[in-house]
């Protein structure tokens, strides 16, 4: 039972990750003043989230080629000695219009259900 | 997690990762292959106090274990698939219907496209292809006979990339985003071993060679079948209009009138048929822009079981 808990409570976050992802995302690169590539990104993540963000950073990568292939994102690539050519990512207009629209949804989808879940939370 | 034995270096990961996506379209595992070198190569290099396996170690929990990024490229392609698709057009009912909704079909002006520009890249890859492949034979005996040749084949994988680019946006065909990076820490002739024995380095010189006649070929199906068909349809309207006496004129040689369209009593049926070839050339252009990403891919991506 415990497994299935535990299973069921991994695919939740999976998909609440599922549209998160590309939020956050763009949110980072909104707020960089500079442009950012993968691991960059990655780390601000890392960093923010104490050390273990609710997504494991190899998601992130699909969501940022998903972002730029929808003109939200613009990028270069750079190379690097490290390892393959870096791709640097930056906001577009478009990129900021879309932010600012999902940004207030998450507001009216939070709000929402923490309308529910805070109070049932507080009754029982 | 998972038990099984985690991978401890880079190349490991890669093939875990790898084996992990096995199955999925070829494009799809070069771009996953290629953002998690990024991630991994980025990551031992900000750790250099530690080694790389040490590093790797820490890997799944951080960039995540290389089945849980496989799952990830799996349902983002799957959203992205769904997403970037064009909406489902109603399919008409009618067969009449379904045979005209050809020209609503943004795959059949986009192919069109491609095909005229087919020529045009046609004659490019076939001159740097033959120009690079002499070249590299008849420097060969010289020293920079190897460093062309390597030069020569880079040049074509960056070219395969954009012509990946130009398919994918115009043929619809899911082509890979990203280069395929090749391994690191190899010696220069064990590197050119492996470009010799790679099967795409030569598909994709084929392909380039093929690309010319090809190129020919559906330039003179798009001009040729679209010239014909609005001809036809342009010389019976004119020869409908003409009798009616709407339209006057003609052409005139030393005061003769000439005339070179249809009679009147074929115009109707002309006109008809010019309709009909025009459409049926543009599912030919739809079918061909299909075959072609589909050539495409099987020569310019390299196949996921073949390692490397």
């Amino acid at each position: 039972v415990d497994a299935d808990t535990e299973r069921l409570s991994q695919k939740f976050q999976r998909e609440l990750n599922a549209g998160l992802v590309g939020l956050v995302l763009l949110a980072v690169l909104e707020q960089a003043n500079e442009d950012l590539y993968g691991y960059q990104i990655a780390k601000r993540l890392q960093k923010l989230a104490d050390g273990s963000p609710p997504v494991k950073q190899g998601a992130l990568y699909p969501v940022l080629r998903q972002l730029s292939a929808n003109g939200l994102l613009a990028s270069r690539i750079v190379p690097s000695y490290a390892g393959p050519p870096r791709r640097y990512y930056r906001i577009t207009g478009a990129g900021r219009a879309m932010l600012a629209q999902w940004r207030d949804i998450w507001r009216g989808t939070r709000d929402f259900v923490d309308g529910f879940t805070e109070a049932n939370g507080a009754t029982s | 997690m998972n038990d099984k034995t985690a991978p401890r270096s880079i190349e490991q990961y890669l093939a875990a990762l790898r084996a992990a996506l096995a199955g999925e379209d070829p494009a799809l595992i070069q771009d996953a292959l290629y953002d998690a070198e990024e991630y991994l190569r980025a990551e031992v290099a900000a750790n250099p106090g530690r080694s790389e396996s040490d590093t790797l170690e820490l890997i799944a929990s951080t960039y995540g274990a290389p089945e849980e990024v496989a799952a990830a490229y799996r349902t983002t392609e799957k959203q992205v698939r769904t997403a970037l698709a064009a909406p489902p057009r109603k399919t008409p009912r009618t067969a009449l219907g379904r045979f005209f909704s050809v020209y609503g079909d943004s795959r059949t002006w986009t192919a069109l496209f491609y095909m005229l520009l087919a020529l045009v890249t046609g004659i490019f890859y076939f001159t740097v292809t033959v120009t690079g492949l002499s070249l590299s034979a008849g420097l060969i005996v010289l020293i920079v006979g190897i460093p062309f040749f390597l030069l020569f084949v880079g040049f074509t994988r960056v070219l395969a990339l954009a012509e990946g680019r130009l398919v994918e946006g115009l043929l619809g065909q899911r082509m890979p985003r990203r280069p395929l990076y090749p391994a690191k820490g190899i010696p220069i002739l064990e590197r050119i071993k492996q470009m010799l024995v790679d099967r795409r380095t030569w598909t994709t010189m084929f392909y380039f060679l093929l690309m010319m006649p090809l190129g020919i070929i559906y330039f003179m199906i798009a001009t040729v079948g679209i010239c014909v068909s609005i001809g036809l349809v342009g010389g019976s309207i004119a020869s409908l209009l003409l009798t009616t006496g709407i339209g006057s004129g003609g052409f005139t040689l030393d005061d003769q009138s000439i005339y070179f369209g249809p009679s009147p009593i074929a115009a109707p049926f002309l006109l008809l048929a010019g309709v009909a070839l025009l459409t049926a050339v543009m599912h030919l252009i739809r079918a061909i822009g299909r075959g072609h990403g589909t050539l495409a891919k099987h020569l310019l991506v390299a196949r996921a079981d073949a390692g490397g």
